[in-house]
């Protein structure tokens, strides 16, 4: 089976609170020297496509959209078994909202051609909207599995599971169709290997331009649809932490639930 | 306007998680100068919970009760609600964030009418009649405030961002029936199973427990994670965990409390040997009360705890444990 893979690379959401900025202007987070990583969600994605290409004999190709520093992430891909990797970039993609992605994506991926899966993080770390996945599946008009975490082949066709409060729900699709994905026991992310990694450095990684897509830049989007950021702020969260003395553990721990007790926590 | 809010479900009882939206779509209208709210009730067997929507905020309800939706499937809620939304117009359709609702259903829609969304929200500003939806965004490091424009406004709502409105049986209005056909619709991902999972793991569900023990890298092994259960059934609390604890499969996933997992509010959540890396934080930041009890004094966490102990968890936890369980 042939999976295609969307990924979206951000600043590291480890990058402590302290030092976090935003920049008022262009309505996100300051980029500053932070590390770049591949959202958490994606990579989970790609865990999943690497271990139905395992099961399969497959393929999986990984797709981003954005600028050269993206290429960092698309190694790392390749790095832990993805065999294809694709770079989307076109000054013209800057601003496109949640509706533009999905329709840049749906574009390489027609370009892509023969493939029998899509795999969508459920959402990005930055924003979290959590909407290009699904709005890619209408956009290449897809049948779509929401917050799967993987994906087995039986009898020509695949199974998922959803996990639901009571346990979890089977699904079953045909391809090609989309899903998102969610983590589990099943899919923790492989790490890249040393080997792998000097060889993604010199594997060939095609670019892609709005022209390569036949994409108007000026009708990207939905025209009067739209998702806009009007205000970006960082919220005050001023915590004075009260300390619980004690020479001991123990009497830390008496001193604790007195505590707690005083202030009706518990 | 009008609003129009989304309460579709499996369960016996009105799941708390619609009747927060209902309520946020009740500000809403009152916000926007006292305008009308209606509700979606959705599901298999659910005609009798309209007279309680109308008391909890709607001011009228339309129902789709069919069989074939008892498993919720994804694809005929969204085939009812696009229904829904043909039938009555409305200006805004307010959503709970949950799974099929929030991550499946209303951004589907949105893009099948063309209309602009945000999602998981936890609040709204209205300024001069508009519109914004506020949101926490890069793990709750910031918040944002969205527009969202096009024929409809979505919005899904975040968990226990609003509180239910108490029943006032002394509101009025009419529960009517929507026919929708749903023989024909195809189900491209069809729910083939359903596993019941005996609750393996400890205690109660993380979604709305009232107190969390959670513990992270600093209890070393699963042996010793017994402890932070142990503390857990002296409170009668649910057992989480932080990253680094549920992929080394101390803990389910399903109790993996952070970014990539849930997002809590609980009245007092105690992290232990949890550093207080954004990944958690970003889960367990709304609580209440935190409380930290960890060894490392420069430790992230005590920057974001209510109450702290410094401390090694082997020297607190015993006498903790003992303390209150004799309380």
């Amino acid at each position: 089976m042939h999976t295609i893979v969307c990924m979206k690379q951000i600043i590291d959401p480890e990058v402590p609170p302290h030092l976090f900025e935003i920049d008022p202007d262009e309505m996100k987070q300051v980029r500053g020297t932070h590390p770049l990583v591949i959202s958490a969600y994606d990579e989970v994605a790609i865990e999943v496509g690497l271990q139905l290409k395992e099961k399969t004999d497959g393929k999986v190709t990984v797709i981003t959209i954005g600028d050269e520093d993206t290429v960092e992430s698309l190694h790392q891909a390749l790095a832990m078994g993805v065999d294809h990797a694709i770079r989307v970039t076109d000054p013209a993609f800057e601003e496109a909202d949640a509706f533009g992605m999905a329709q840049i994506l749906a574009a390489a991926i027609r370009r892509v051609g023969d493939y029998d899966l899509v795999l969508c993080g459920r959402q990005a770390g930055d924003v979290e909207l959590g909407l290009v996945g699904p709005f890619l599946a209408e956009e290449l008009d897809l049948p779509c599995a929401s917050i799967i975490a993987n994906v087995e082949p039986e009898n020509g066709k695949v199974r998922m599971q959803r996990s639901v409060d009571i346990g979890y729900e089977v699904l079953e699709a045909s391809t090609p169709f989309l899903a998102t994905v969610t983590n589990d026991e099943s899919n923790v992310p492989r790490y890249a290997s040393v080997r792998g990694m000097l060889a993604a450095r010199r594997a060939e990684i095609p670019v892609w331009s709005a022209e390569d897509l036949e994409l108007d830049a000026d009708e990207l989007g939905l025209g009067a649809a739209q998702i806009t950021i009007d205000d970006l702020y960082i919220p005050e969260r001023e915590v004075e932490c009260e300390l619980i003395g004690g020479e001991t553990g123990a009497e830390k721990a008496k001193n604790l639930v007195e505590y707690l007790k005083q202030e009706k926590v518990i | 306007m009008t609003i129009l809010t989304i309460c579709a479900f499996a369960s016996d009882e009105v799941p708390s998680s619609a009747l927060e939206a209902l309520a946020a779509a009740r500000h809403l209208a009152e916000a926007l100068g006292d305008q009308e709210v209606q509700a979606l009730l959705t599901g298999s067997g659910v005609t009798e919970h309209g007279a309680s929507l109308i008391k909890r905020g709607a001011d009228e309800v339309l129902v789709v009760d069919d069989p074939r939706l008892e498993s919720l499937d994804g694809e005929l809620v969204l085939e009812v609600v696009e229904r829904a939304v043909d039938e009555v117009s409305p200006d805004i359709a307010i959503f709970p964030h949950t799974d099929v609702s929030g991550g499946h259903v209303a951004p589907r829609l949105a893009r099948r009418l063309e209309t602009g969304i945000v999602t998981d929200c936890t609040g709204f500003e209205v300024k001069d009649g508009a519109i914004q939806w506020v949101r926490p965004v890069y793990g709750g490091k910031a918040m944002a405030v969205m527009t969202a424009t096009g024929p409809v406004q979505l919005a899904t709502m975040r968990s226990l961002a609003f509180e239910p409105l108490e029943a006032d049986e002394s509101r009025e209005g009419d529960v009517r029936e929507l026919v929708v056909d749903l023989e024909g619709v195809e189900m491209a991902v069809p729910i083939v199973d359903t596993i019941v999972e005996e609750e393996a793991f400890e205690g109660p569900s993380l979604d709305r427990a009232d107190v969390i023990v959670s513990g992270g890298r600093g209890m070393g092994d699963e042996e010793n994670f017994e402890r932070v259960k142990e503390l857990a059934r002296a409170l009668d609390a649910a057992v989480g965990g932080s990253r680094p604890a549920a992929d080394s499969g101390w803990v389910p996933h399903s109790h993996l409390v952070g970014q990539t997992g849930k997002i809590v509010a609980p009245q007092l959540y105690i992290a232990i040997g949890i550093s207080g890396a954004p990944q958690h934080m970003s889960g367990a930041g709304s609580a209440k009360t935190i409380v930290a009890i960890n060894k490392d004094e420069d430790a992230p966490i005590f920057k974001a705890a209510h109450v702290g102990v410094v401390d090694e968890w082997e020297n607190v936890l015993p006498p903790l444990i003992e303390e209150l369980k004799q309380a």
